[in-house]
């Protein structure tokens, strides 16, 4: 049983793993000076190794026997010898590269640095001059230098309340004073339904011109001079020409407004008001949706100013016209001339103030 | 001889004796992950004296075939090998790079491990991490007899004798008045084709 269990651990030895021959242990087996284990365990590997049972069979012979021996201790000594020799040299060698090499390294790293800083100023540079090219300080002045268009259809709606006024005078008396208090609230509330960047330029558009105006009746007229103040600045804007009629109908309206015989009941007084805020209210929006849409166009974002403005497109006020003949701007500029075309086709049909500019416009496409 | 270039830097003796105490695995893979030029050295000069040995019939038989030559040759083409190559067995590689100098019309082809030489180191490793687990060294034992059963008769005659009887080669080689180098190929072959039915078992596991 044992015996058995002997063998069957032997049986394992027949993929054991043995070294080499050692310089020492070749020729001892040749020269048969091993004990039996240590023979039996080299003849193992000898089945195994080519190079050791080759090693032995070119020993066997005599004459490579002799020069085996100092061979064997020459290539030895020589790969030392070469060690030593290599590494003195090669001592000196790698600190001096590794010298080199910090040096080398700090070298680049400084001008790596300095060209990273020198990037990193331009960049920042560069980009606080976009941020000033992109908010200029008074956003609203880009409206009010206008593109060619603009003035002539801008200023021709703005031009009429003066006109109005003057008709009417006992309208228009009634009229600013009922709709100066409403329309300021709604242009004020309305802003931000729309889009945020358009608030800040309308609000200090009118706290400006506020003040602008003379104020010769704070009390009184402090209502009724908030709505022309706004077109004031629209025409001031647009078309400076036409400036001047605005301060003449706020005269006419002031000379008009003391006589009070030309004002009937009250009652009629207060229909007009409902009527005129009624107007007023979308007109204002309009007014203040279509300068938002005039912002982008100025801006030169196009594809805002057109959505904007085809939002108003639909309105029946005067701005729908306008709004019209601006999309067809729009387009004229995008490269889309069917568009430009059909859009200047639709203004010319509604026969409005942008009629002539529509047809110049369709017959130059 | 002209100096070849292995570039020492530490060579001490400490170290030197650290480093041959390392096996052939464990030098090769300081010399190729760490650089150690002199790890790469003692594994050279460990089986210096057996390329010395192989070399010998070779040497003075042509021109250009003197020790000054061939050896530095011979030591810088396994310099430049040991780096790219895949080494499972030194000896091995060792012998075909010898050979290769010798016989110059292969001397390009890179070494590659046959596959009868993996199937063994292979079943070598298996062996190896069976020492430790009783359980898998009996199942593994088992699994040699019957692979012993299945071979020829003369082969199964000469393992038996050579590794279960510890016999001598040149006593086996005597008795059944064959030469050594045939008897050592018998033995060789039988182990192949034992390896080999191992593998195939274990691949069918």
């Amino acid at each position: 049983m044992s015996s058995n269990l002997e063998n069957n651990d032997k049986i394992l030895k027949i993929f054991s793993t043995v070294r080499c021959m050692n310089r020492d242990q070749l020729p001892r087996y040749l020269d048969g000076r091993l004990t039996d284990l240590e023979k039996h365990l080299l003849e193992q590997h000898l089945v195994d190794c080519d190079l050791c049972f080759d090693a032995l069979q070119t020993l066997s012979q005599a004459r490579y026997r002799e020069q085996y021996q100092p061979l064997s201790v020459s290539i030895s000594q020589y790969i030392r010898n070469s060690i030593r020799k290599v590494s003195t040299t090669q001592k000196v060698e790698r600190y001096q590269r590794l010298e080199q090499k910090k040096e080398s390294f700090l070298i680049y790293f400084w001008v790596v640095a300095a060209v990273a800083m020198g990037a990193g100023g331009v960049y920042l540079i560069q980009q606080q001059n976009k941020l000033k090219a992109l908010n200029p300080p008074q956003p609203i002045a880009a409206v009010e230098k206008g593109i060619e268009p603009i003035p002539a259809s801008h200023s021709q709606p703005v031009a009429t309340p003066p006109a109005e006024t003057a008709a009417s005078p006992v309208a228009a008396t009634v009229a600013p004073a009922t709709a100066a208090a409403p329309v300021p609230d709604s242009l004020r509330r309305r802003p931000p339904a729309a889009e945020v960047k358009v608030i800040p330029a309308v609000k200090k558009d009118t706290i400006k011109a506020a003040p602008a105006t003379p104020k010769p009746a704070p009390a009184k007229d402090s209502a009724k001079k908030a709505p022309p103040a706004e077109q004031k600045e629209e025409k001031s804007t647009l078309q400076p020409a036409k400036e001047t009629p605005a301060p003449a109908a706020e005269k006419v309206e002031k000379k008009e407004t003391p006589p009070p015989p030309k004002k009937e009941k009250e009652k009629e007084k207060d229909d007009d008001d409902n009527k005129k805020t009624a107007d007023a209210q979308p007109s204002g929006t309009d007014e203040f949706l279509y300068k938002a849409a005039m912002v982008y166009h100025q801006q030169g974002d196009l594809n805002e100013a057109i959505s904007r403005y085809k939002h108003l497109a639909d309105s029946k006020s005067k701005y729908g016209e306008l709004s019209r003949y601006q999309l067809a701007v729009c387009y004229r500029s995008k490269g889309q001339t069917g568009k430009a075309r059909r859009m200047f086709k639709e203004v010319v049909r509604m026969n409005g103030p942008m009629k002539e500019k529509a047809q110049s416009a369709l017959d130059s496409l | 001889m002209e100096p070849f270039r292995f570039s020492y830097v530490n060579i001490g003796n400490t170290m030197l004796q650290q480093l041959t105490n390392l096996s052939d695995k464990d030098l090769i893979s300081r010399a190729r992950k760490l650089k150690d030029q002199e790890a790469e050295g003692v594994l050279l000069e460990r089986y210096s004296h057996l390329m010395v040995a192989v070399c010998l019939p070779y040497l003075n038989t042509a021109p250009g075939t003197a020790a000054d030559d061939v050896f530095p040759a011979l030591l810088q083409r396994l310099s430049n090998s040991l780096k790219t190559q895949t080494i499972h067995k030194v000896n091995e590689w060792i012998h075909y790079n010898v050979k290769a100098i010798q016989d110059k019309s292969d001397r390009n082809l890179p070494f590659f491990s046959s596959t009868e030489s993996r199937e063994i180191q292979q079943v070598e490793n298996r062996i190896e991490q069976a020492a430790m687990n009783q359980k898998e060294q009996q199942q593994l034992i088992a699994q040699m007899n019957v692979v012993i059963s299945q071979l020829p008769a003369e082969e199964k005659y000469f393992l038996t004798k050579f590794y279960l009887e510890q016999q001598p080669l040149a006593q086996l080689a005597g008795a059944k008045k064959y030469s050594i180098d045939k008897t050592r190929q018998i033995l060789k072959n039988a182990k192949q084709h034992m390896a080999s039915i191992l593998m195939k078992q274990s691949y069918e596991q």
